[in-house]
């Protein structure tokens, strides 16, 4: 292929996948602009805000679901994939943005100076979470978990000259830092055994990897401690972006240190995104989706040069030399039935089938931990005092309940893909719900803060008297994350769980259940505090005022109208999952 | 199979890389300066190079699958990040030292429960 037909081929491409990437570009050119536009003195007088807003809506409705995506298509020589699931976390994530542009607005942080930094920041972060939610390849699970965590770092340390601030900033570095660094080594030893970066490619060779007649024969057992080490090694820089135990240390710290704005944007923007690319990741090795039918075949291949084409006859000269010589040839540590393992599958299905063994890793390591992670938050919940620490906790055990329908789906994947489709659509759906559930939540803790400064639960006592509408709305909040009906939360739960029966996880479940039954206590004490307890004689007078109490009604109706009505959620869930399996 | 005698293969490389991440992250896990941690962080992302260069090359590896130039266009993209990830984490070093007066990651233990 000459330079010239190289060069066409790669523009034509381009051009095509910008179609589906224009939420993104539209959030690169807000970036720019909120950074140009404060250098010329006539044009730094205009407020970021209004760009920051315009923005995002703008790139809301370049990539909403009212664009529809019949057939799923990889971008950029399929480094990214753009389908209905895509679209889903990518209109949740700007839809967020939106509300959370509003939400910095009406609670003042951050001030008129630091506005323009802070969301540029926030809109970088959304971008690398965007990335991950439509990664198709290693290297996009890496720069988007990157160019989502890289600016997060900076976020919490907003607060200028405040030692916990820096001190969480410090903290969230160093351990985000650390265990991307462990991601990506593990992303080397995946894709070095593999052969490929490009993740249903890296399915297909796992699959022909682990067909039977090689576990049988032994030929290639050798690589299976590589490829579970390596799979163990990206676990961990998901858990981290999810907060899930082991990995959850910098959590409680980073949202007690840093603003509860910067914690609203943490608990639902990253946490949706790191579900989203973790659904991708065991997907991607644990099934084979329906191949593209696009004429991007093509592309697709000329990334990843002289893969493809030049592998087959490869692999048969290999096979056809005589073992003499191919022990010179090969070197070290290669055994020389490896290339002979990569022997292609007849189809689909038998490419399914042969997955059983990834499947049945990806379930068990990923309910062990869910179910520890949820435990834990749950426990170490109960003993906080700071409210910012409270819901600290209680993000890493929803983390751990919406981690649970990811191990069902891949124990349903084999026998029943309708069923896996089920249980993502259960977390899809919490996804959305614990959007409004955790804005809602921080938003009332940072508005309570401008009026009482302070974010000790004692010091909301009594406050029903002060601020009635506010106290029944963070109430609603708070038993919703508990999950009793007729409540978002509820009916999210009620599918995961669902998703456990189905997939007859016994001891998930269980696990699941007492933890609700543990959670009660302390999402309802704050309740109890807020309403029952008498005010403290010290108060001074409180009132919140009409804006802040407008936003936080909006934030938390449509809890309650999700959980009478679930339909609409439901079907815009079903819609993002449908070209999953 | 002894490695010193065999002519330089991806194993080779592999070792390096190995020997880069171990390394790194046992600095991440013992060291008391953040500058330290933080340079710790560094070798761990080498090491991960080492491997994805060693990995995309077809002449280390011959007959074996190899990931063509997606490894070496991998390190470059970590070679950016990695600059762009020091940038920002010197910058909150350095904010740390502002209010604490010291870059001793021990010293950052006021917030816990």
């Amino acid at each position: 292929m000459s330079l010239y037909d190289l060069m066409h081929s790669l523009t034509a491409d381009s051009m095509r996948s910008v179609g589906g990437f224009e939420g993104e570009l539209v959030l690169c050119a807000t970036i720019v602009l909120i950074l140009l536009l404060r250098i010329p003195r006539l044009t730094s007088r205009i407020d970021s805000f209004y760009v920051m807003l315009v923005g995002s809506a703008v790139a809301l409705y370049m990539a909403g679901p009212w664009h529809p995506v019949e057939q799923p298509s990889q971008l950029f020589t399929g480094l990214l994939i753009n389908d209905t699931f895509t679209v889903y976390f990518r209109t949740l994530l700007l839809f967020f943005a939106v509300l959370f542009a509003i939400f910095t607005r009406i609670s003042g942080v951050p001030d008129r100076d630091a506005a323009p930094d802070v969301y540029a920041l926030v809109l970088g972060a959304t971008l690398g979470m965007c990335i991950m939610a439509s990664a198709n390849n290693a290297l996009m699970i890496f720069l988007g978990v990157e160019m989502a965590s890289v600016p997060s770092y900076a976020l919490a340390g907003l607060l200028k000259g405040r030692r916990q601030s820096s001190e969480a900033a410090i903290k969230y570095a160093v351990y985000g830092a650390g265990t991307a660094g462990i991601m990506l080594y593990g992303i080397s030893l995946l894709c070095g055994v593999l052969g490929s970066a490009h993740i249903p490619t890296m399915g297909v060779r796992l699959a022909e990897l682990l067909q039977p007649a090689n576990l049988e024969a032994g030929v290639g057992l050798d690589t299976h401690m590589v490829l579970a080490l390596g799979g163990l090694m990206v676990m961990v820089g998901l858990a981290f972006k999810l907060s899930a135990v082991p990995f959850h240390f910098w959590c409680p710290d980073v949202f007690e240190g840093a603003s509860a704005e910067v914690n609203a944007f943490l608990s639902v923007a990253s946490k949706a995104a790191a579900l989203a690319l973790l659904a991708r990741v065991a997907i991607g090795f644990g099934y084979i989706a329906p191949p593209i039918e696009t004429q991007a075949e093509e592309q697709v291949a000329l990334f990843n040069v002289a893969d493809e084409p030049a592998q087959q006859p490869e692999t048969k000269e290999q096979e056809a030399k005589p073992p003499a010589e191919e022990e010179e040839v090969l070197l070290v540590e290669e055994p020389s039935g490896s290339a002979a393992a990569f022997s292609p599958l007849a189809d689909r299905a038998e490419q399914i089938a042969a997955l059983a063994p990834a499947r049945d890793y990806l379930a068990w390591v990923l309910a062990f931990m869910a179910m520890i992670t949820c435990t834990f938050g749950n426990l170490a919940a109960y003993g906080q005092t700071n409210i910012k620490r409270l819901l600290a906790y209680s993000t890493i055990a929803q983390a751990g309940y919406m981690m649970m329908p990811v191990p069902a789906a891949m124990v349903l994947a084999g026998s029943n893909p309708a069923a896996a489709q089920g249980a993502i659509q259960a977390m899809v759906f919490y996804a959305g719900a614990y959007l409004f559930m955790n804005l809602g939540a921080f938003a009332i803790v940072a508005f309570l803060r401008n009026v009482l400064l302070s974010e000790e639960i004692e010091d909301y006592a009594g406050l029903i008297r002060r601020a009635p509408i506010t106290v029944i709305c963070f109430s609603l909040i708070l038993v919703s994350l508990i999950g009793i009906p007729p409540l978002a939360g509820f009916v999210g739960k009620f599918q995961i769980f669902s998703a456990l029966v189905q997939a007859k996880l016994w001891i998930v479940l269980l696990v699941a259940g007492l933890n609700t039954a543990i959670s009660l206590y302390y999402y309802l004490r704050v309740v109890k505090t807020m309403t029952i307890d008498p005010e403290p004689e010290t108060r001074r007078p409180v009132s919140m005022s009409f804006i802040p109490g407008t936003y936080v009604v909006l934030v938390s109706v449509p809890l309650l109208i999700l959980g009478i009505w679930p339909e609409s959620l439901n079907a815009l869930a079903r819609m993002a999952t449908g070209q999953l399996f | 199979m002894n490695l010193l005698t065999e002519p330089i293969g991806v194993s080779h490389y592999l070792i390096v890389g190995a020997i880069m991440f171990v390394t790194g992250a046992l600095c991440m896990a013992t060291k008391r300066n953040a500058l330290g941690v933080l340079m710790g962080i560094e070798l761990v992302l080498n090491g991960a190079n080492v491997n994805f260069v060693a990995f995309g090359s077809e002449y280390l590896r011959p007959g074996a699958v190899s990931m063509g130039l997606d490894g070496q266009l991998i390190a470059l993209f970590v070679i950016v990040l990695a600059a762009a990830e020091a940038a920002v984490a010197l910058a909150i070093v350095l904010n740390f030292y502002n209010n604490h007066s010291s870059v001793d990651v021990d010293k950052a233990d006021e917030l816990k429960g």
